[in-house]
């Protein structure tokens, strides 16, 4: 952090402010503080508590991959961090300004540049909200069929940085399958173009290193992602079962069976009587399972009576189209307040992803070590993007009176944390499947990846000598306070 | 402060992003405080600590917001942010911090009379007196609405007094209204005196069928997102002859370069600018293509900042095909 009255603040001012033009570059405490708060609970609660945040020192606002490379340059040369900022909607503090530095504010490249209807493909930059995008896509007769709860608040790069995904993972992919190419300004300030596609033998798949680097390796600033037609059909069914267990032997055998929902969604038994009870109003007891399928008409009805079939093989409440339907134009309620958990409720997403194999026992592994050792909180999940080989499991722990000094709240909410993702781990779990790691689980990195996080700290190192890019984070080197 | 009332307001926005892609002026700035989750958190620091209130970045800021309803339309709780600011505004005036721009408009309105001319039972307050035979005419200034939105609320009262006399002394019980910020904030003031959009009387009365005509048609933040968004508008151009296009890319966000705030060009012209080339680059072609807005504001302020393009009002739309 620069002291504002050190006249290199002013020396660093000019030099932004030539590279993007002077309205580009923020100092007042409005935008300030609007960008030391994302959507992690940790500033959340500081701010709730009257707890100074670390701000940034300037806001900028660059309007092409020239200004990006021109503004890491001077960072370089004042060894500055710079932390690419998208929607703010990250959830892991990825985009926290916890050094000062420059937050560099993405969502002035906010242009579709090409929509290609015959390989079906769209480049955009990545500064575009989602939904901006998904609405221009929309207009031009196809669709990025890239859903997040979040479409409304986050950008193309957000998801890109962060490895994200969205309500139709299971059969359109998360980001990383969505991407066909990335234009990318490394922390030295080269604009570089990854392969135009992404199927290839030319090496590794550069475009892979860089989704999910979450603004530590470089600053993306393009991308050309896939577009689909607007299916036919879409069509939804629900069940509940007595249990999560029987309607989870359902729901992998619809995946293992190879039958392609666009979505599968699984909610524990008191998920079900909280959350699905309060937003779509089923007041059951029992683990609902819906399940969606979308294409040809006469291909969704065959899918989607053969996805029922296998559900009717186990104890089941056939909830029908309508209770399927209603989650779907619900999907996003779920996200607003006050349904969402909000403070000064303590909650946090322990998002991890498995094996079929292992999802359960991850499951229980997490919740009794929650429970055991956090009487006070409560753990509810439910099990949200799907593979053919396992699924996502979106569990919550959630404390309604978490202690008001902000240290302890803080404290307790780290520890949660802390066993909870051990416990994952060691049943197979992997930390985690679209949230990112961000500053709230840079500490797990090197115990998840074993040996293996030297490589990416290489890379690291390689890619960036100095350490500008979004120091802190993903379990690389701080800065140092 | 008028701020508390809205607590729960702060409390959702403060840490929510789901409406941020529909607040007109954070999609022109990119700015993370111009978006109702930014002001909730400048808010909530006030809250937290009053002296906040005099930080003129603070200031600028709640003076910045469109005042759009589209955010709160689209809020699956309606949470009224838009109230939530209205409200700060009065705390700021109030303790004598208005910015020296604010105030010098607040002069000028305040100044506002009114006075009433022609014959008739029914009074019109607009432009096109040609388009109600029998109706006498209220003009003047704002009735009050800017002031109010300003933050001026007792100079509000005063000038829609002076309004209110107006209109009881014509003796006419219906009061036609065109402008949608004056419509909505004279539907509710009145007893004994109906007021009604223009859109619902013209609706009344006796049309011809005309040839079909293309146009996009700008909805009226107001009309859409404050006022139950009345069919009478688009039933009434469609009567007229005119084909009605969806503008832009979605039917969500608002286009109405800052109606909102009813004088937002007169306080921020550079942003409003900003705002106007958000609706030329979504247009396409500007000179073929025609817009009809039930708003003089936002057919003043397109037009002010490209007159290349062919903006008309309601009621123009209206009178000129019943010219033909
Ligand atoms: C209500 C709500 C619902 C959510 N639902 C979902 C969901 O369904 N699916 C999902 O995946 N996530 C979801 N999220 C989380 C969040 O939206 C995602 O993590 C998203 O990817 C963040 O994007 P952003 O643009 O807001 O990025 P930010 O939060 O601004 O940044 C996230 C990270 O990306 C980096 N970054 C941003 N832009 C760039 C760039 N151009 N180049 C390099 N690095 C960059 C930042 O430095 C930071 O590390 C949800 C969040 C909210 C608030
Ligand atoms: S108005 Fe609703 S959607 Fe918008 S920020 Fe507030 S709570 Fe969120």
């Amino acid at each position: 952090m620069i002291p504002p009255n050190n006249y290199l603040y002013e020396m660093v001012r000019s030099e932004l402010s030539w590279a993007v033009g002077d309205d580009h570059v923020q100092t007042g405490d409005a935008d300030k503080l609007g960008h030391s708060i994302d959507y992690y609970w940790v500033p959340e609660v500081w701010h709730d508590r009257g707890q100074k945040l670390p701000p940034p020192d300037f806001v900028v606002y660059p309007a092409s991959a020239k200004e990006v490379s021109e503004i890491l340059k001077i960072a370089n040369t004042h060894k500055i961090p710079v932390i690419p900022w998208g929607g703010g909607s990250g959830s892991q503090g990825g985009a926290l300004p916890i050094y000062g530095g420059i937050v560099m504010d993405m969502k002035r490249m906010n242009k579709v540049l090409n929509i290609d209807p015959a390989s079906m493909t769209a480049t955009a930059e990545t500064g575009i909200n989602t939904q901006h995008l998904e609405w221009a896509i929309e207009k031009a007769g196809f669709s990025t069929m890239h859903f997040p709860a979040s479409i409304a608040c986050a950008t193309l790069g957000g998801f890109i940085a962060n490895r994200g995904t969205g309500v139709l993972s299971t059969k359109y992919g998360k980001i990383e399958d969505m991407v066909m190419t990335l234009e990318v300004v490394t922390p030295s300030g080269e604009i570089i173009n990854t392969l135009p596609v992404p199927r290839h033998a030319s090496g590794p798949d550069l475009t892979q290193l860089f989704l999910g680097s979450e603004g530590t390796l470089g600053v993306v600033t393009k991308a050309t992602i896939k577009i689909h037609p607007i299916p036919e059909s879409r069509k939804f069914h629900a069940f509940l079962f007595k249990t999560m267990h029987e309607a989870m032997i359902a729901g992998s055998k619809i995946m293992t069976s190879r039958l392609r929902p666009c979505v599968i969604r699984l909610y524990d038994e008191p998920e079900t009587a909280k959350l699905i009870k309060r937003v779509l109003g089923i007041d059951k007891k029992g683990a609902y399972l819906v399940f969606g399928f979308d294409g040809p008409a006469q291909i969704v009805d065959l899918e989607l009576e053969q996805a029922c079939a296998i559900c009717r093989e186990k104890d089941h409440e056939d909830l029908g189209t309508e209770m399927g339907q209603a989650w779907w134009d619900h999907r996003y309620k779920f996200f607003y307040p006050p349904y969402m958990f909000h403070l000064p409720q303590a909650f946090g997403t322990l998002d991890t992803v498995a094996t079929f194999a292992n999802i359960e026992k991850v499951y229980w592994a997490m919740k009794n070590v929650v429970h055991e050792n956090f009487p006070q909180a409560a753990f509810i999940g439910h099990f949200s993007h799907w593979y053919e080989w396992g699924c996502m499991l979106y569990a919550r722990f959630i404390i309604e009176a978490p202690p008001k000094d902000p240290h302890e709240a803080v404290a307790l909410y780290n520890k949660i944390w802390d066993m909870a993702i051990r416990a994952a781990i060691k049943e197979g779990g992997v930390i985690n499947e679209h949230h990112g790691v961000g500053l709230k689980l840079g500490r797990i990195m090197k115990e998840l990846y074993g040996p293996a996080f030297k490589v990416l700290e290489d890379i690291k190192k390689t890619l960036d000598p100095n350490n500008i890019m979004n120091p802190g984070k993903m379990g690389f080197p701080s800065k140092g306070i | 402060m008028h701020m508390d009332k809205h607590q729960d307001v702060i409390a959702a926005c403060r840490f929510c992003f789901m409406c941020r892609h529909l607040d007109p002026v954070g999609n022109v700035t990119f700015q993370e405080s111009d978006t109702p989750r930014g002001r909730a958190l400048i808010l909530d620091t006030i809250r937290m600590k009053n002296e906040s209130l005099r930080n003129r970045d603070f200031i600028a800021t709640i003076y910045r917001s469109a005042l759009s309803g589209a955010n709160r339309y689209h809020c699956v709780s309606h949470y009224d942010e838009v109230g939530l600011v209205l409200a700060a505004r009065k705390d700021i005036v109030e303790a004598g911090l208005a910015p020296e721009n604010v105030k010098a408009l607040t002069e000028t309105l305040s100044r506002a009379t009114f006075t009433v001319k022609g014959k008739g039972t029914t009074l019109y307050y607009g432009d096109h007196l040609e388009l109600y035979p029998g109706c006498k005419i209220v003009s003047g200034g704002d009735p009050g609405k800017a002031l109010e939105v300003l933050g001026f609320g007792d100079d509000s009262q005063k000038v829609f007094d002076r309004f209110r006399s107006a209109v009881v002394a014509s003796k006419c019980t219906t009061l036609i209204v065109a402008e949608p910020s004056a419509y909505d904030f004279l539907k509710d003031k009145f007893d004994g005196i109906e007021v009604v959009h223009c859109s619902e009387h013209l609706l009344s009365g006796k049309w011809k069928a005309k040839p079909a005509r293309k146009a996009f048609y700008l909805e009226s933040d107001f009309l859409k997102n404050y006022d139950g968004n009345p069919a009478a508008p688009r039933e009434l151009l469609a009567r007229y002859g005119y084909t009605l296009t969806l503008f832009g890319t979605n039917n969500e966000e608002s286009y109405s370069v800052g109606e909102g705030a009813v004088v937002f060009d007169e306080l921020n012209p550079g942003l409003c600018e900003k705002l106007c080339r958000r609706v030329y680059d979504l247009a396409g072609n500007l000179k073929t293509a025609l817009f009809i807005t039930p708003s003089r504001y936002v057919k003043a302020t397109l037009t002010k900042y490209n007159p290349q393009i062919r903006v008309m009002t309601l009621e123009e739309a209206v009178a000129q095909r019943k010219e033909q």
